[in-house]
């Protein structure tokens, strides 16, 4: 124990600041039709904001972002989309799953800059402006595919990646490509069970 | 068929869909840190890298230079507080800022406040701490602890269970096993992160965080901040996971609040997932000694269980499992005896049944070594000694339905295919194993309140300051009351999750549905008095009807003759537009001042061993298949059967998946949970999701819960005993009686990994 200097709590976006060396400050949550400027560096503020445009649900948000921002805490924090949701920030439970461009992202592990001009889909973004919802979403409701239902929006936009991807072709395939989403109240057989069903509606559909 | 939900059985409801479900398929559950709130700062903790010692000096400067730093809450800061006080309430009574001392690694050296969550981490981790160190113990075999017997030292854990000769018993026994068995530390690790969000108005403090005893919490943060509970308000709509770890409130709660106050603006700090493991409560790791003696025909006569728990230095944290084991079979003398460990760590809380788990997996696991040694088939031992009273103070049990799920269960689980020889069912390049064992849980209910309101349209609204962990608390409360008052399920709301609701006990110790629906049951049933005097009242449109024959169905008041008259027009007859009841339930047996006691945040517990007139428990019986490969060793768990009878059911849907997933928990237990600590620091290593390993989804195939039928009205007034804590009781025992019947090599420390299995 000679060491007596703080070494807990080392993560990875602590890992990431490392190499750069001040903060900024940014606007908290802006709105989606009005386009946010970047503020002017100070000396000794060498950390820029970054102007991001991402369509996120089918809209155009236009933010002012510390580079260091993930996807997830812009779409938490700056965007007020809250359904995705932070349960480790270093990409190890899926519980920030969204779909970029369709395919299913772990938007803890992506810098909010990355994704300039992309199409973000988050689970508010799911259900028809009718309040359908979607099939995946009804499944989780009939299976009883979640108890606390945190892990659920991940899940559930997981679940329509491996739908999409052609990795729920058996419920072996499904639980291995689903695994990257953990659920601590352990819902996994109705989670496979409501991904059946959907993958079977999507398909007649 | 849709296995989600099962058709109910006797004395079992419907299987309603949950009520939030659709909320929570859409993202718009709001967990305590998906609150928008305005102009919010961000907190970091920053935390010791020491476990034992002090901190001699704190280095902030670098870290309030990072631009967007707010405040520092740190040392000296939290001096107008009171220190956390240890107990049901609160996690632990280090209160970290209070002084330097440090208790356990991990602990809070300070609190940083920025206007971004980057800046707050980034500051947060350029503070520095010198310390004064001193050499750590970091767990029982380490220089230094501190050993105690624990009995006395909990006020739920008072003395240590025996009867009978157990010395004289013991050494007359013809069968005999003496083993040791052992559990790991494990944290509970919800997957939603715990939070505090902090916001002041005025003198007015209200919390969002993840809690399951907003009252209790209500009442203490109050007091640690010195105010008037009326001005503090917790509020926990949606929890994402509990599993115990949010029922005692931390010392982060009252440090947020004070930042928030310094600063003049809401905090909110979520927790990063490894700084959780030390800041937060942990299944503490146990030991047992157990000896057993039997006579050939398979009578227990001795049944010694001895047992060690891991605590921090300063608060007796103590589970003792053994009033449960000590009270499973018809054992005629037993002898047990708890102690406590105290080492450099932070306090150990409540984990998904906290005596249960560890007892009785290493209780389930000598049955099935006693059987072996018998040859003797598991089942047919356990069965053998059944008890008809409980072995310690010879009451009776409320109901106990062990023998109904055995049976049950065997036959769903194809039990009679077993070949007992071990190694015997080889298939192909895989060894297959199976084994079971016993699931028990204390029912116990605590003092509750509840208020229901019903309109002249028949909608209602139920409010009660329970907490929806997931158990599905909100559905069945709601449940309750749209049976006893007519109407739909789409007709009701649940508000629960707030202090300033009618107030509820601690959601732990399984003791919700019990507690709420006998509270809900017995406010809607001063509102169907109410309805039927007036319906059967002088002029009133079923006049004449006595009051006992009434009942209200479809949203009418009808009567058994099968005259009607709608909900509406008794309301007209009433001239009042909604009648509203408030209930107080309070369990038999409660004090003069449990009720009083109920709103000072203290849950008063009644049941399990405790009662006068009977002991209460919830029992099940679960089967594994395990199959290893012959080669790599690699252990799968292909199916398990649990067959459970837990009183009244009050909806299968959600029963049926507590249970499910309390039996995965049972199985990640055996095969996976363990925080590995570094013995030389006292460190927890593997603080991630990615280290910790938890059963994900390709680790579970086909799990079968039998809801049995039981009727017990001894219990209390709603016929239910819990279930939330009881599926994962026993399951990690029935996966190491597999492997022993595998592969012949019998695991008695957890979890069971590939390398305990190559030779």
């Amino acid at each position: 124990m000679s060491d007596a200097k703080m070494s807990s709590g080392l993560s990875r976006r602590m890992f990431m600041t490392a190499s750069v060396s001040a903060a900024a400050v940014m606007p908290l949550v802006n709105s989606p039709t009005r386009a946010a400027q970047p503020a002017p560096a100070k000396p000794g503020e060498p950390r820029d904001l970054s102007a991001v445009s991402m369509r996120i649900n089918k809209q155009t948000y236009n933010l002012a972002l510390d580079n260091r921002t993930s996807l997830l805490d812009a779409l938490r924090d700056h965007v007020g989309l809250t359904g995705t949701k932070k349960g480790c920030d270093h990409g190890q439970c899926g519980a920030c799953t969204v779909l970029i461009d369709g395919k299913r992202v772990l938007s803890c592990l992506s810098f909010a800059v990355m994704n300039q001009g992309r199409e973000i889909t988050t689970v508010e973004g799911l259900a028809s402006t009718g309040g359908d919802l979607h099939p995946v979403q009804q499944a989780f409701i009939d299976h009883d595919a979640f108890q606390c239902g945190y892990c659920t929006p991940g899940q559930i936009m997981s679940a329509i990646g491996c739908i999409n991807e052609g990795h729920a072709g058996s419920e072996d395939d499904i639980r291995e490509y689903m695994s990257g989403n953990l659920c601590r109240c352990a819902a996994y057989p109705n989670i496979v069970a409501a991904i059946v069903q959907a993958r079977d509606e999507i398909r007649r559909a | 068929m849709n296995q989600a939900a099962p058709t109910p059985k006797e004395n079992q409801g419907d299987p309603v869909v949950r009520i939030d479900a659709r909320l929570k398929v859409t993202g718009q559950a709001d967990y305590p840190a998906d609150i928008v709130t305005a102009n919010v700062a961000y907190g970091a903790l920053a935390t010791s890298s020491i476990a034992r010692g002090k901190v001699s000096e704190l280095h902030t400067r670098d870290a309030r230079a990072v631009p967007g730093v707010l405040d520092i809450v740190s040392y000296g800061d939290m001096d107008k507080t009171d220190k956390p006080k240890f107990g049901n309430t609160g996690a632990s009574s280090i209160g970290p800022l209070h002084d330097k001392t440090v208790f356990h690694d991990g602990q809070i050296v300070a609190l940083v406040v920025a206007e971004t969550f980057e800046a707050a981490e980034e500051a947060a981790m350029l503070i520095r701490a010198d310390y004064e160190n001193e050499r750590p113990s970091a767990s029982f075999d380490s220089k230094g602890v501190k050993m105690e017997p624990a009995a006395g030292k909990s006020p739920m854990f008072k003395e240590d269970a025996k009867a009978g000769d157990f010395d004289a018993a013991w050494a007359d026994a013809t069968v005999k096993i003496d083993e040791k068995y052992s559990t790991p530390t494990q944290h509970h690790n919800p997957i939603e992160l715990f939070s505090t969000t902090a916001i002041w108005q005025g003198d007015q403090l209200t919390i969002h965080e993840p809690s399951q005893n907003v009252t209790g919490w209500k009442v203490e943060l109050a007091r640690q901040l010195k105010l008037d509970p009326a001005n503090v308000r917790i509020v926990s709509p949606y929890i994402g996971g509990a599993f115990g770890s949010k029922g005692p409130m931390t010392a982060r709660t009252a440090i947020v609040a004070v930042a928030a106050r310094r600063i003049g603006r809401p905090v909110r700090c979520v927790v990063n997932r490894m700084q959780a493991f030390g800041t937060q409560t942990y299944r503490a790791e146990t030991r047992h000694r157990i000896r057993m003696g039997a006579r050939k025909d398979g009578r227990i006569t001795a049944f010694g269980h001895e047992a060690w728990e891991v605590t921090s230095r300063p608060d007796p944290y103590v589970v003792g499992g053994t009033s449960a084991t000590a009270r499973m079979y018809d054992y005629g003398s037993v002898l047990t005896h708890v102690s406590l460990v105290h080492a450099d760590r932070n306090t150990p809380g409540y984990m998904r049944s906290p005596p249960e788990t560890p007892y009785v997996y290493a209780l389930e696991n000598a049955m099935d070594e006693m059987a072996v040694a018998l040859g003797m088939d598991p089942v047919e031992f356990r069965r053998i000694n059944e008890p008809e009273k409980e072995p310690i103070g010879g009451k009776p049990f409320s109901s106990r339905s062990l023998i109904k799920c055995y049976d049950q269960a065997s036959d769903a689980f194809g039990w009679s295919k077993r070949d007992p020889r071990i190694g015997s069912m080889r298939d192909g390049d895989w060894l297959v194993g199976m084994g079971c064992a016993t699931a028990i849980y204390p029912t116990a209910a605590a003092p509750c309140a509840a208020r229901v309101r019903l309109t002249a349209d028949g909608e209602v609204r139920v409010q009660c300051g329970s907490h929806e962990i997931g158990t599905g608390i909100r559905t069945i409360a709601g449940q309750m009351a749209a049976e006893r008052l007519g109407v739909g399920m789409d007709k009701v709301s649940v508000e629960m999750g707030d202090s300033a609701l009618p107030p509820a006990p601690v959601s732990g110790g399984s003791i919700s549905t019990a507690s709420v629906c006998s509270a809900v049951m017995k406010a809607c049933d001063a509102i169907r008095e109410k309805l039927f005097a007036a319906a059967a009242g002088r002029g009133a449109p079923l006049a004449g009807s006595g009051n006992a024959k009434l009942d209200l169905k479809d949203e009418e008041v009808v009567t058994e003759t099968g005259k009607s008259a709608k909900l509406a027009d008794v309301f007209k007859a009433m001239q009042v537009g909604a009648l509203e009841e408030y209930a107080e339930f309070a369990p038999k047996g409660s004090s003069p001042e449990a009720l009083g006691k109920l709103y000072a945040g203290q849950s008063e517990f009644h049941g399990g061993e405790n009662d006068e007139d009977s002991v209460k428990y919830a029992f099940g019986a679960e089967f594994v298949e395990v199959r290893i490969n012959s080669y790599t060793r690699e252990i799968r768990v292909p199916r398990i059967v649990g067959a459970f009878a837990a009183g009244r059911i009050m909806n299968t849907r959600t029963a049926r998946s507590q249970l499910m997933g309390g039996m995965i928990w049972g199985i990640g237990q055996a095969l996976h949970e363990a925080t590995e600590t570094d013995q030389r620091y006292a460190r927890y290593v593997n603080r991630d999701l990615q280290d910790y390993l938890v059963p994900v989804n390709a680790d579970i195939k086909q799990v079968d819960v039998i809801l049995v039928p039981e009727i017990d009205h001894q219990v209390n007034p709603a016929g239910v005993k819990g279930l939330g804590e009881l599926g994962n009781v026993g399951t990690a025992a029935a996966v190491a009686s597999a492997v022993y019947h595998a592969t012949g090599k019998r695991i008695r420390d957890l979890p069971i990994r590939i390398d305990d299995l190559i030779d």
